[in-house]
This record gives structure tokens, sequence and C-alpha cells, in this order.
């Protein structure tokens, strides 16, 4: 009972729009007599803002993260609206607007290719498929079976149970800030050349007080805390920090750094793996080549070059299955829905 | 200062795919429990690719284009079901299809009468005041 109550003593900040949209979307989801949309409106763009609020908080006002929230926020709201419609011709509209948003995701992902594909084969044909079999089959109108849910309350918290939980462990994995802005050091110490650079970096051991290497220091601590199985190699970077030992120091560095990419990762460490489609996984040269703490960018920029090499070389197979299901599917769709005329004859 | 890191996309991803879980729980119409399930499969296509963007490899992008192709399949097959449940019960609601059911469950049934439709507004009439106008012979025989 204790852990649930630190648990959530925790973790209230990431757990509460997960709450109020659960509320929010139970109020929306459509149940005969008694639904009330107006509240649940309200509630949701509530969590809305509130998840927003939190996670802008912790991120700067870049274009890409402006762009990012625009497109993640209708993403959302389409998808808020899809589940809760009467009418499936509008939740099929709704459904568009979550292809077109997710669109602009693919597009700051730099993957041009895949947002063509996407509005294409999504926008274009799936949504006009759906539209043409709603017209089709319902053409009275809305029928009973739009007006009510199906155990609105569990289903709802259920799907909000799953996300947040998902919202708890992705936080946990991945707000490890000290150990990034450690790594970001390291790769800079792995970089340099002299010992007036690595002073620089890393403060001088020699000289009592100096802001900068108590910092330092309180990194090693953290990275020894975060890499317990590298106890001794951070001892030793320490030691060669004292003596000013440049090419040992250096060659530490770049260890360390080849040992986090394999930490918590399920990286096969001796396999050889192919590299026609960027980076292989476990290649530690790839973490050498970046010399700041921020995001490198590895993708080619020749986005469709690049996926054609990559799916004529290490997945030529999958794309030759790919055409066969298509095939398949093809023939499957015309057989089951072609069955009437025979019947009627 | 950060930029977007791909904490944020996961985040993304998981939202779409839970709002998804829970439009294919709750609704009844055929046609929007597989749009939900459309729904779940963008999230994990924006997980892909913000994984292939993040880690430098394109192995994430292939994935989401063999995605694609599936759900292409899936709609065609899908849909082709869907019209074919529907020409059976001339409806799209599961709870049609309930003696699928396993045989110890219950049978849903809806107690709740539906909400009436909204009632129209009859449209005004005007009293006739005055005599009525004489018609004149070439008027008649020219309509």
């Amino acid at each position: 009972m204790t852990r649930v109550t630190s648990f959530l003593g925790e973790n209230w900040t990431l757990l509460s729009p997960a709450l109020f949209g659960f509320v929010g979307i139970y109020f929306l989801l459509p149940q005969g007599r008694r639904s009330r949309p107006l509240p649940g409106a309200l509630l949701g763009a509530a969590a809305l803002l509130l998840a927003g609020w939190l996670l802008v908080a912790a991120v700067g006002p870049l274009p890409e993260s402006i762009l990012f929230y625009a497109f993640a926020g209708l993403a959302i709201l389409g998808g808020g609206l899809m589940i809760s419609q009467k009418n499936p011709v509008h939740a099929a509209l709704s459904f568009a607007l979550i292809v077109l948003a997710s669109c602009g995701i693919f597009l700051l992902n730099a993957a041009p290719f895949l947002m063509a594909a996407t509005i294409i084969v999504y926008a274009g044909a799936i949504v006009v498929t759906f539209l043409f079999v709603i017209m089709l089959a319902q053409q009275a109108g809305i029928s009973e079976a739009d007006q009510r849910s199906r155990e609105q309350f569990l289903a709802s918290l259920a799907g909000f149970v799953l996300i947040g939980g998902l919202l708890c462990v992705l936080h946990r994995t991945y707000q490890n800030n000290d150990l990034d802005s450690a790594m970001a050091t390291l790769r800079q110490v792995a970089d340099a050349n002299t010992p007036a650079e690595i002073k620089e970096i890393m403060g001088d051991p020699k000289k009592m007080g100096d802001p900068k290497k108590i910092r330092r220091l309180a990194m090693m601590e953290e990275l020894k805390k975060q890499l317990p199985q590298e106890h001794t190699e951070i001892d030793n970077l320490e030691g060669d920090w004292a003596r000013m030992d440049v090419p040992a120091l250096t060659s530490r560095a770049r260890r360390l750094l080849s040992s986090h990419v394999r930490v918590g990762s399920l990286v096969p460490t001796e396999k050889h793996l192919s590299k026609n489609s960027g980076v292989a996984p476990n290649d530690p040269d790839a973490w050498k080549t970046t010399s700041s703490g921020a995001l490198t960018e590895r993708l080619p920029a020749r986005n469709v070059a690049a996926l054609g090499k990559s799916l004529f070389s290490d997945y030529l197979i999958p794309v030759e299955l790919a055409g066969m299901l298509l095939l398949v599917a093809t023939i499957g769709a015309i057989a089951i829905a072609g069955r009437r005329q025979e019947a009627l004859r | 200062m950060t930029p977007v890191g791909l904490q944020s996309y996961l985040v993304l991803g998981a939202i779409l795919f839970g709002l998804g879980a829970i439009g294919f729980l709750a609704r009844r119409n055929l046609i929007l429990m597989f749009l939900s399930a459309e729904m779940m499969v963008q999230g994990v296509a924006v997980n892909l690719l913000a994984f292939s963007r993040f880690r430098g490899n394109l192995g994430g992008q292939v994935l989401t284009l063999f995605m694609i192709t599936v759900a292409a399949c899936e709609a065609a097959i899908a849909l082709a079901l869907i019209l074919m449940l529907y020409r059976r019960r001339k409806s799209l609601d599961v709870s049609l299809w309930q003696e699928l059911r396993e045989p110890d469950q219950d049978a849903v049934i809806d107690e709740e009468p539906l909400p009436l439709p909204p009632m129209e507004e009859p449209s005004p009439r005007l009293t006739p005041a005055g005599p009525a106008p004489q018609k004149r012979e070439e008027e008649v025989s020219h309509v």
C-alpha cells in the first residue's frame, strides 16, 4: 500500500493528465440518453493542455518543438474526436485528420517518402474506401449501434491505465539528463588532443576549489551510479585526469562511450550487422563521431535513394513477400465481396 | 534549451495507441472498430520512425513501409468482410453477432431507450384573407 502511494506521489504530474483524459473520454463516448458531451469536451481539453504544459515546460520554443506540439495536439484531438463521434462519416474524416497530423510528425522525423506514401495510401485510398462503404451501408442515417457504447467505463479505464503505465515507464527510462550530459562531456574528452583542452573541459585537477572540477567529480559519481559494471574504468579515468595523461584519458573516454551503447539495450555485440540501412546498432564508431551532447542527425539526406538501397539489399525478400501479400489480398477481397451475384442467381 | 527528444515522440505514439484501444473496445460499429485499429497502427508507426531517426538507421522506415503495405491489404480484406456481414444482418452493429461469444458469457441486451429524434417544427400556415382572385380563361389554358 505504501509503495502504491509513493508511486502515485512520484508520478502524479504524469498521471493527472491521464486521469483528466479518462474522465473526459468516458463522458464523450456515446451512451444513449446519458451522453454528456460538454463536460467531456472540457475535461479532454484540460487533459490536452495539461499534458502539453508539462512537456513544453521541459523544452524551449524551437521551431521543431512548436511544430511537434502542433502536429501532436492535432493528432490527439483527432483521436478523441474519432472515438467519440456518433456519425461514422465524421469519424472517418477525423481519422483523415489523424493521418495528416501524423504525416507532419513523419516529416519531422526525416521521412519525406513515408509521409507521401502515407498520405496517398491512407488519406487517399483507405479513408475514401471507408467513406464508400459507410455510404453504401448506412443509407438510413445514424444507426442504433452508433448511439451506444459497449462498457464505456471499463474500456476507457483500460485504455488510460495502459496510457498511464506507458507514460510512467517512458518517463523512468528516458529521464536521464544527468547521464546524457556526462556522456556529452565524455565525447568532448574523447575528441580532445592537448592537456589545455582537457583543463578547459574538466577543470584543472591541481587547483583547489575550481567549480568546474567540483562539477566533474559529481559527474564521475553519477557515472558510477549509472554504469556500475564500469566502476574501475571510471576510477582509472579519474587517475588519468589527475596525472593529465591525455592519450590514456581519450582512449578511456572512448571505451566508456562504447559501453554506454550496450547498457540496457538489446544490442548483439559480436554479430556482424549490415550497414546498408545506416549505422549498424552495435557499431561503437558511430558514437565517436559526435562532438556535442545534442542530437546528431545521421540519416542520409537523400531519403528515397537510401530507402531504395536499403529495401533492395537488406530487405529484398520482404519486398517480394509484400508484393505477394498484396496480390493475395486483392484476390481474397474480390472472392469475399463478390459472392453476392452468385447467391442472387 | 533542448530540442524535442525521443521521449516526446514515444509519448505521442503511446497516446495514439491507447486512444485506439479505447475506441476498439468501446465502439459498436464495425467500421469504427476497424478505424480504431488503424489508429493504433499509426501510433506504432510514429514510434518506429522516431527510433529510426534517433538511432540513425533506416530499418524503422523500411518497417513502416511494410506496415503501410500490410495495412492496405488489411483494409481491403476487412472492408470486404464488413460488406458481407452487413448483407447478412442489414446492420453494422457487432452486438448482432454475439452468438459467437463463449458459452458461459451473458448476452448484452440494451435496456435503456435511445433518445427520441428531435421534433421537427411544423411549417407555418397562412390563414387566407380576403376574396380569392378570379382566374381568367387564358391564364388557366396556359397552365
